[in-house]
């Protein structure tokens, strides 16, 4: 029960939140991992950024993203000090391990797979960069970007 | 399509000439369909991020709503995978519930 699992968290405090008050949010958290013998890996700060909608009354916010490890009780006061804070509106804690887990795995094994087929086929085991097959980016994005505006 | 039933009404003759009905079948069955292969396989992202806004983006269409997987063309396992990022990017506030 008290493993030690990685976990993002993402908090967005209000637009006209100062440095001081970001900060002391930053040494909130930490000292939470701190306490339940966590901690914060690195920290990403977004800047402010539009909101898809509003939230409360505000239409933008300030995003941080924290990687933790720690432990699920860990989460679980963070999870509680965020949504007792005044300065942040949103917050989401995710559990990234496993889901990397698999992503790993499913790397790893299509590696393999392709190593195995190469040389069975005779070829060597990486391919070579100019027998890439070109051509497959027309569909890629670009139809997207219209679709969020 | 219909000539798929066509074929299957004939059911009392199946067991007769089963081999020539076979060669029939596939000789039909080849006119070109495109094969559609889910474009996270054929990118091969194992890992769709809910922060990454502008890999989602092209999986919302204009109201916002999710898009099915008979026209995203994605895959079982990447739908699902699809369908939990975009759901964390819109607690967010960085993708939309609804637009309109």
């Amino acid at each position: 029960m008290t493993q030690e699992r990685q976990y993002e968290l993402v908090y967005i405090a209000g637009p006209d939140s100062s440095e001081e008050e970001m900060a002391d949010l930053h040494t909130q958290v930490e000292q939470i991992a701190a306490r339940f013998n966590g901690r914060i890996e690195k920290t990403e700060n977004w800047g402010k950024r539009r909101l898809a909608y509003e939230i409360g009354r505000h239409r933008e916010g300030v995003y941080v993203l924290e990687h933790l490890y720690g432990t699920g009780e860990m989460t679980r006061e963070i999870d509680r000090r965020l949504k007792v804070s005044e300065v942040v509106v949103r917050h989401l804690i995710v559990r990234v391990d496993e889901d990397l887990d698999v992503a790993n795995r499913a790397t790893s094994r299509r590696k393999e797979e392709s190593v195995r087929r190469r040389v069975a086929r005779g070829l060597p085991p990486e391919p070579d960069p100019s027998e890439r097959r070109g051509g497959d980016d027309d569909m890629d994005g670009d139809g997207g970007m219209e679709d969020m505006r | 399509m219909s000539d798929e039933r066509g074929g299957g009404g004939r059911g009392g003759g199946r067991g007769r000439d089963k081999k020539d009905d076979k060669g029939k079948g596939e000789g039909r069955r080849t006119f070109s369909r495109r094969r559609r292969v889910c474009k996270f396989c054929a990118d091969k992202i194992d890992y769709i991020n809910y922060k990454d806004v502008r890999q989602l983006a092209g999986f919302i269409p204009e109201r916002g709503k999710l898009q099915p997987r008979r026209i995203s063309g994605a895959c079982a396992t990447h739908q699902r995978k699809l369908q939990t990022a975009i759901a964390r990017a819109r607690q967010l506030a960085m993708l939309p519930y609804v637009t309109d």
